[in-house]
């Protein structure tokens, strides 16, 4: 079955960007891009166990009589084939179209409901979130420029979300044929420990298959230590974790690299599960 | 991280030994309290409704007093649209399309915000009800603690029937109701998995309003002493009912699409009704708000006016009713029809005793009763709703025969003239209305992605006959998909029986490509094609298997047979419940 990514197109010229970036993505795994260009305001994702309602920034419905020409043209641009666009069939109320959620990947900005201009570093907007919370595809969160990546930088902490983490790092970089390194910072525990757990989850082989470079941060903070990230670098990363608490917080690495790293990330949540 | 741990297991009770005995232990409990929650936010607006009216009243008979309703509708309107942001709408059509399409999944804001929009819309005198908002908001109530419990969709939906119950339990103090109305109308489903928990819940909300307002019935309980010939006019009435709800039907319909047909901004429209309504109730304000005070006098007998000026009332309330919910104002039906319910049956009494004048009719009181059911049974198609509400909120059963009576009859004839109640229309016509066990809702549960039969091989335009006999022998299927070799475009369908003729002959395999034989005329389906559509044309073509094309390549294929195995499967999941 096809891989797709959901797009939702803001006719803009940050919107373009975003778009850019999220093609470049389909293009280097050969995913197939799956465009919404809103027609309301806000609309709903229905997804296993949660309703998400997205109330989007008034940018989104500039110009909709440009904006399915301007998405073919950057998808066109990007070397991919006609891209498919969601015209809703379900509506919860005559404004609230339904969005359908059995995508692979979604691409957004890092807030789709706030004004464009909160778009920055350490600001990861409440619906995003909550996507990343409730989907079972993991959410490619791109900056407002376009850059393309040459290498996949995995964070892994040696949770469960780090391990699916890994997992979609590895098929990425197999897809893509882009080099992967991972960073690991060490606190309480050895380098032993986190390589005992790639052991346990029979995912050894892929890391020497697949693994350019294990980063061990020993010593220094984190936030200075992510300075070795490449600029460059797709980062794939966990947040939220599993039980009561882990499932409210989206995870204090994942805080972290989100206020300090300007790369494009690509986000995991808890309910994602991983296909290699 | 032990008080993480007591966490953990609050958060998973479907895990506890104690409910994992029975499943339905866990529904009761957790009903309990949905139906205690909703059944607070019942009373919440009950008491903002009469804070409204208090507020409000001193004002109602001064020359400006018609635009109240209008800035209580913009307020309603502007605080859902612009506040909360949820989409306009009754409530019910939300919460059953809720139940049939997303197993009970609602927005936590649900919970609240039809409470406040419809305390603003009623209480500054809109024509309208306050039980439609809160079954949406008992619903919101019982679908979030579901979610909060990471309870399954089946569980799920049943608290949502729980919040329903205990919602309208609350509100009229009327439990059998509450749990009739939703079996009937919410979840359409009458298993002892579901009327065990809404039971309950619908006794906690009646409890909940006893404790705070106490037991008082809606309306005063009179004796009736009813002859068969009253019993006999009761015929009349329901016909009569039965049209009544029909004209407030389509009434209100209309007035939807006039509205949607004025480029106005939705709370200056809002406005625009609510000082319509205002208009009318000022020369005539019986038709104001939720309208119980005009119930309770008709069914006193003390409601003096003559049968033209409640004729004229009636029609009053329809228009009232249409502007205050049609122009953006938030609230329900149902109290509207208790009111339209009420002045046609006192209009048919009125009517009976001016034609036969020597005849003593029952007091006209139990005439605005039948009425009401009538018009409830008749606008939601739901006759055990209509009959046990006025039962339990005027707390007689002398009544009940004639009761039966015009309530059966009104919503068959109803149903006649309009299928689907006021409620589902919209749904039926969109076919979102999926009730469990039935064959939309089967297949709405199945997607073509779960139906996919893969193991096809796939062929290519430019290969000749004879290579495509070798393979032939190694496959057990019919149909061989033809895609272009470079851009694996879906090009056409090789059918074993439509090249019957060039197998047996040997002469054909060098010289035959697979261009020339394939069928480039197929129709095809896509991954994301409703599967009920999708039977349509397998049975107006006559054919038993289609390819599935996405993106121009070919997926794989569908075949009736497999449909018919997961539609099996699917089916012995839904009755096994």
């Amino acid at each position: 079955m096809e891989t797709r990514l959901l797009h939702i197109f803001r006719n803009t010229p940050i919107g373009r960007e975003v778009l850019l970036q999220s093609m470049y993505f389909c293009k280097s795994i050969g995913v197939h891009p799956v465009i919404y260009i809103p027609e309301f305001i806000k609309f709903l994702m229905y997804f296993e166990k949660d309703v998400v309602q997205i109330d989007l920034d008034d940018s989104y419905l500039i110009a909709p009589e440009t904006a399915s020409a301007h998405a073919v043209e950057i998808v066109r641009s990007q070397g991919l084939p006609e891209p498919n666009f969601i015209e809703p069939k379900n509506f919860t109320a005559s404004t609230l179209p339904d969005i359908p959620v059995n995508f692979d990947f979604m691409c957004c900005p890092r807030t789709i409901s706030d004004l464009s201009s909160k778009i920055g570093l350490g600001y990861i907007g409440p619906r995003v979130r909550r996507i990343v919370h409730s989907a079972k595809f993991p959410v490619l969160i791109v900056g407002t420029i376009y850059k393309p990546w040459k290498s996949i930088g995995v964070m892994f902490g040696g949770s469960a979300n780090a391990i699916n983490a890994f997992r979609l790092g590895v098929r990425i970089s197999r897809l893509s044929g882009l080099p992967m390194n991972v960073y690991t910072q060490l606190g309480k525990h050895s380098p032993d420990y986190y390589k005992d757990i790639i052991q346990k989850n029979d995912l050894t082989w892929d890391m020497e298959q697949y693994v350019r470079n294990w980063e061990f941060f020993d010593s220094g903070e984190f936030s200075v230590n992510l300075y070795k990230v490449p600029h460059d670098a797709l980062v794939v990363i966990g947040a939220y974790g599993h039980g009561v608490i882990k499932e409210m917080l989206f995870g204090s690495t994942m805080e972290k690299v989100q206020s300090i790293l300007p790369n494009n990330l690509l986000i995991v949540g808890p309910k994602y599960q991983a296909a290699m | 991280m032990k008080f993480i741990k007591g966490l953990n297991i609050v958060r998973f009770p479907s895990r506890w030994i104690f409910f994992r005995f029975d499943d339905r232990l866990l529904l009761i409990s957790i009903g309990a309290l949905v139906g205690s929650c909703s059944g607070l936010a019942a009373l919440a607006l009950n008491r903002g409704l009469i804070a409204m009216f208090e507020m409000l009243g001193h004002y109602r008979h001064l020359w400006w007093a018609f635009i109240m309703p209008g800035i209580g509708a913009a307020l309603s309107s502007l605080f859902l649209e612009k506040i909360i942001k949820e989409g306009a709408g009754h409530g019910v059509p939300e919460v059953l399309y809720s139940v049939s399409r997303y197993g009970g999944l609602m927005r936590f804001r649900s919970s609240f915000s039809r409470l406040i929009s419809s305390c603003l819309t009623i209480g500054s005198g809109g024509s309208a009800g306050p039980e439609a908002p809160v079954v949406m908001s008992g619903a919101a109530i019982g679908s979030n603690i579901a979610q909060l419990f990471s309870l399954n969709d089946r569980q799920r939906v049943a608290l949502v029937g729980c919040g329903t119950a205990g919602a309208v339990a609350a509100i009229f103090n009327a439990p059998i109701a509450g749990l009739v109305f939703t079996i009937e109308v919410i979840i359409g489903e009458w298993s002892a998995l579901n009327i065990v928990p809404i039971a309950v819940a619908s006794v906690f909300g009646a409890q909940v309003s006893r404790l705070l307002q106490g037991n008082q019935i809606a309306f005063t309980h009179l004796q009736f002493n009813i002859d068969p010939g009253d019993t006999i006019a009761c015929l009349g009435l329901a016909v009569v009912t039965a049209l009544v709800s029909i004209l407030l039907t389509r009434a209100l319909r209309l007035s939807y699409r006039g509205a949607r047909h004025i480029h106005l901004p939705i709370w200056v429209k809002a406005a625009i009704g609510g000082c319509l309504v205002g208009g009318i109730g000022f020369f005539l304000p019986d038709v104001l708000g939720e309208g119980y005070h005009s119930i309770q006098a008709m069914v006193e007998g003390t409601f003096s006016n003559g049968l033209l000026f409640v004729a004229l009332l009636v029609l009053a309330k329809i228009l009232a009713t249409s502007f205050t919910l049609g122009w953006g104002g938030s609230g329900g039906i149902f109290a509207p029809c208790l009111v339209i319910g009420s002045f046609t049956g006192l209009m048919y009494h009125r009517f009976i005793e001016m034609l036969w004048p020597g005849i003593a009719w029952v007091n006209e009181g139990c005439f605005a009763l039948l009425g009401m059911a009538g018009l409830i049974s008749g606008i939601l198609q739901a006759p055990l709703t209509g009959m046990f509400l006025i039962v339990e909120i005027t707390g007689g059963y002398e009544v009940i025969l004639p009761l039966i009576l015009v309530s059966a009859i009104s919503t068959t004839l109803c149903h006649s003239f309009e299928p689907a109640s006021f409620y589902m229309k919209d749904l039926v016509e969109k076919g979102h209305f999926l009730r469990p066990r039935t064959d939309a809702r089967v297949l709405a549960d199945l997607s073509v992605s779960e139906l996919v039969e893969k193991d096809c091989i796939i062929v290519t335009k430019e290969m000749k006959l004879g290579d495509f006999v070798k393979i032939m022998q190694k496959s057990h299927r019919n149909f061989f998909p033809v895609e272009d070799e470079n851009s694996r475009e879906f090009l056409g369908l090789i059918h074993l029986d439509d090249i019957r003729e060039y197998l047996f002959d040997p002469l054909f395999y060098e010289t035959v490509f697979l261009e020339q034989i394939m069928d480039t005329q197929v129709r095809t389906v896509g991954l994301d094609d409703d599967l009920s559509a999708i039977l349509d044309r397998m049975d107006a073509g006559n054919l038993f298997s289609m390819p599935v094309v996405a993106n121009n390549q070919f997926v794989g294929m569908i075949s009736k047979a497999t449909l018919l195995d997961k539609y099996r499967n699917e089916l012995i999941v839904q009755t096994n419940h």
